[in-house]
């Protein structure tokens, strides 16, 4: 029965914010709907100012939805209780600056009702987790980039939450930096928490998400699972590794030469995702 | 349904508004908001000094410095709780936003009523202590002071063969200047009118866009609050000074909007040597608990559904 | 929408929780009054006061440091002799503090005594505006002072400084009728004495006030001798002679020298304590049968004529009509 509830289910979700008396609201999430099931690691693509992170507050209640419905494993959003089983990292955090990493794990692992041996242990477990023992009493004001990101990672996971909702997790980390985070989603997924991400770097989505969906100017223009959206059914792609000039002038001639048949493109090849993320967006232009 | 609900939102507010308060409280203690305490102990000590020379027997000796004393701490800690309460409430909501570390709470099971309560009675935690601690202080240097007082008093008074009543007159009375309960009583206002106005922030900084803003609003209305107890005569009386309508709508509604801070002017007439019943201060204590209350729950109403 | 329907709720919310607060406000503020925490209602007109105490009022809490400071600038225009500024400068401390005895009382000395006693000897000036400067001074002493009690009518101290200023031989010429300084004097003593906080000294001091004013001898005679009887503290040698004089007022007739004699004692200290008050001119206290005693008294004690206390001159009146000739 706990399969049939959906880890988070976003329905007909629009947002409409007001920018000034006379003018139009901006309308910054256009009837989304996403539908995440338990285990699932769902990326959420787009680029600035898409709705992304619009999304993710409407789910957790930060936001009220204009139109719509957003629900954490069958619980409504805009209630408190719903947020008993989730973790959220926003974009960018910064967490209390005097607090050090230990505190900081304390001080959410209070706020959900946890305390005295049990709070101790799964503080010290997560710090083992984020590879962060050894700034375990150092303040987060000392803390890099990097390393508040695993905190703020640490933070969401503080409740064992069954769903993790990361908001451009490697926003501003460098590439190793970047690396670890990546391996502790992967880790997420392994111990069987739904994990919902969002981003604007492709790369990250591609190598971790079962799912994606593609938002841009509010809209959810494409969904599905990563290989079906990746590839392209009438299209066909040869890598070829130290191919002459003339090698290809060959195929090309040999394609021209069949009925029906046509070279799309020729050239190094692209990231797939970024390539799909180009064309859905350039068929959704008005 | 099979959802295990591990922690339950319900039957624990106190202790998450507790969290929530001695993590505000901690970080205040952080920012260094106690090194005020050591400027306190420099007032208190060199208030001690302010004596002038003057006419008069053995009446006048060192009853200024006594006056000086309380004049002084009170007047820090009036100072310090109400900058405190105002500037501490205006800046800590809006930097939990800016950093998004309200998100990274909010997301987790805690109503915002929590947040906002915990927030405001870790302020109010940090001025009680730090007016604990300087009303301490005070009372030590007082209590040291208006000994050495009454013993220059009655050795003065005794050489100049004042009777003994007279003596023993004198120093009930330097005594009763002296630290006392009425005295604790003005430092318990100095706190509530500090709750006020911490509440009174941060109803104005759930629906202000700077901490600039609130913390000039809240001055403001600390200000025209004093005068509120006037505009209510003018209303109350209007019938008889014959008072335009204009001036009767103004009036009341300046004495509806606004708190009435001349109430805690009693501190001033406690400085002065006047005693402060018991239950003057019961109903001050009502006063400023039915506006701290009530400033929370209007904070929470703006709050309830403000988004960010 | 929603958010102009929150706006009106909550403002409606607030008037109805003024409105709710306002009777028990107002109620707090009349009980706080009549406990002495805040000043009393004065009779001058409310936007007057506002204008006077608007400063006050705003400065809750701080008002008494307030009142230090300036008490402390008070001093050094006092050592500076700038007596308007000083008369300023208290009018605002008092307004801060009006509570604390001493501002009241410094006030007033500064006024009375300083600034008199200034003008007493300022050569920059001609002697009838000295006289003039001189006059104004104390009488804006006493001003000060009776505005202090009645801000502070339980306060024996403010009382008594009054009825000093009132009976003080250097002072009393300033006010117009002596009789009625003198009767105020006595008045603001009892007063002062009824309170029950002040000394001794103080009821005494009432008498010796009311024993000036001409036409209620009788009054001041009862309470001679209620005084008298209550033991030897009251007994001091201004309470004898005064007792004496008005005992002779009442019964010209009686024997004086005995009853003198009766009083002191011996002739010898009878002699001596009524000599010291015929000559204490200045105090303006009555002498009624001490002319008639002293020769009998020097007869008993072989004094000749010629070394009389009545045929010594009598020490130079002092007041304003000599300091400003």
């Amino acid at each position: 029965m706990a399969e049939s509830i959906a880890a988070v289910e976003i329905r007909n979700l629009v947002k409409e914010f007001k920018t000034s008396f006379r003018r139009k609201p901006l309308r910054a999430v256009d009837d989304v709907s996403i539908r995440i099931m338990p285990g699932e690691v769902y990326g959420l693509i787009g680029p600035n100012g898409s709705g992304k992170s619009t999304t993710m507050k409407a789910l957790l209640g930060l936001v009220a939805p204009s139109a719509g419905q957003c629900s954490i494993f069958g619980r409504d959003s805009m209630k408190v209780d719903s947020r008993d089983e989730v973790g959220f990292l926003p974009e960018n955090p910064y967490f209390y600056k005097h607090l050090s990493g230990a505190e900081t794990l304390r001080f959410y692992g209070k706020l959900c009702g946890l305390g005295g041996r049990e709070l101790e242990d799964r503080v010290t477990e997560l710090l083992t987790l984020v590879d962060l023992e050894g700034a375990r009493d150092r303040r987060l004001g000392g803390y890099s980039k990097g390393m508040l990101q695993r905190i703020g990672l640490a933070q969401a996971l503080v409740q064992e939450p069954r769903l993790v909702i990361l908001d451009e997790p490697t926003a501003g980390v460098d590439p190793l930096g970047s690396r670890q985070i990546r391996d502790l989603i992967l880790k997420l997924r392994d111990q069987g928490i739904t994990v919902f991400l969002c981003s604007h770097l492709l790369e990250q989505v591609q190598e971790v998400c079962d799912r994606v969906g593609i938002i841009f100017r509010g809209k959810l223009v494409r969904e599905g699972k990563l290989e079906d959206l990746i590839a392209i059914e009438d299209q066909s792609e040869i890598v070829l590794r130290d191919a002459s000039p003339e090698l290809l002038h060959q195929i090309r001639a040999l394609v021209e030469s069949t009925p029906g048949a046509s070279v799309v493109r020729t050239g190094k090849p692209r990231t797939t995702l970024e390539r799909l993320f180009l064309r859905e967006i350039s068929e959704d232009e008005p | 349904m099979s959802n295990v609900v591990h922690i339950s939102p319900k039957g624990s507010h106190f202790m998450r508004i507790w969290v929530i308060a001695a993590h505000t409280f901690t970080q205040l203690v952080r920012m260094k908001v106690f090194y005020f305490l050591a400027v306190f102990a420099v007032i208190a000590i060199a208030s001690n000094f302010f004596d002038l020379p003057q006419h008069e027997g053995p009446e006048a000796v060192g009853a200024n410095v006594l006056r000086s004393i309380k004049s002084w701490s009170l007047g820090a800690m009036t100072l310090f709780s109400v900058v405190l309460s105002v500037v501490a409430t205006a800046l800590l909501l809006p930097k939990d936003a800016e950093d998004r570390t309200l998100y990274t709470i909010l997301a987790k099971p805690v109503p915002r009523f929590d947040y906002l309560a915990g927030k405001l009675l870790g302020v109010l935690l940090l001025v009680f202590v730090s007016l604990a601690l300087m009303d301490a202080l005070m009372t030590g240097v007082l209590h040291v002071r208006t000994n050495m007082v009454v013993a220059q008093q009655v050795e003065m008074a005794t050489a100049m063969g004042w009777p003994a009543d007279a003596v023993a007159s004198l120093r009930a009375e330097t005594l009763a200047s002296g630290p006392n309960a009425s005295l604790q009583g003005a430092v318990f206002a100095v706190f509530l009118r500090a709750s006020i106005m911490a509440s009174l922030a941060l109803l104005i900084s759930t629906f202000s866009s700077s901490t600039l803003f609130t913390t000039v609003v809240s001055f403001l209305i600390y200000f025209i609050g004093h005068f509120q107890a006037d505009a209510r005569n003018i209303y109350l009386q209007a019938g008889e000074a014959g008072e335009g309508l204009f001036a009767r709508v103004a009036s009341l509604a300046l004495s509806l909007v606004m708190p009435d801070f001349q109430l805690f002017n009693v501190i001033d007439a406690v400085i002065e040597g006047q005693a402060l019943p018991l239950v003057s201060l019961a109903k001050l204590t009502l006063v400023g608990m039915y506006y701290a209350v009530f400033f929370t729950f209007a904070s929470w109403f703006i709050f309830a559904d403000k988004e960010f | 929408m929603k958010g102009w329907f929150k706006i009106l709720l909550l403002t409606l919310a607030m008037l109805v929780f003024g409105a709710m607060r306002l009777p028990y406000e107002a109620a707090l503020f009349k009980s706080l009054r009549e406990a002495g925490l805040f000043p009393p209602e004065l009779g001058i007109g409310t936007r007057d006061k506002i204008g006077q105490t608007s400063s006050a009022v705003a400065l809750g809490g701080l008002r008494t440091l307030v009142a230090t400071f300036l008490n402390l600038r008070a001093f050094t225009y006092f050592t500076e002799q700038r007596w308007n500024d000083v008369e300023e400068t208290y009018n605002t401390i008092v307004d801060l503090a009006p509570r604390t005895r001493y501002y009241w009382d410094t006030g007033s000395w500064h006024m009375a005594y300083n600034a008199a006693s200034y003008y007493i000897n300022d050569s920059k000036l001609p002697p009838l505006r000295r006289r003039e400067a001189w006059r104004m001074s104390i009488i804006k002493g006493r001003a000060f002072l009776e505005r202090g009690i009645r801000n502070n009518p339980d306060d024996w101290g403010l009382l008594a400084s009054l009825g000093f200023l009132l009976s003080d031989s250097n002072k009393y010429p300033a006010f117009r009728d002596a009789n009625a300084s003198f009767a105020a004097a006595a008045e603001a003593y009892r007063k002062a004495a009824d309170t029950g906080k002040a000394p001794g000294y103080v009821q005494r001091s009432a008498f010796y006030a009311l024993a000036r004013v001409v036409g209620r001898e009788a009054e001041a005679l009862a309470l001679a001798r209620k005084l008298y009887g209550e033991g030897p503290i009251n007994r001091t040698p201004t309470m004898k002679a005064l007792l004496f004089v008005l005992e002779a007022w009442e019964n010209p007739k009686m024997d004086l020298k005995a009853r003198a004699i009766e009083i002191y004692g011996t002739p010898e200290n009878a002699y001596e304590a009524l000599s010291v008050h015929w000559s204490r001119v200045r105090d303006g206290f009555p002498v009624h049968g001490v002319s008639a005693v002293i020769p009998l008294l020097e007869e008993q004690l072989s004094i000749s004529k010629e070394n009389s206390v009545l045929n010594r001159p009598l020490p130079p009146p002092g007041g304003p009509d000599e300091w400003f000739r």
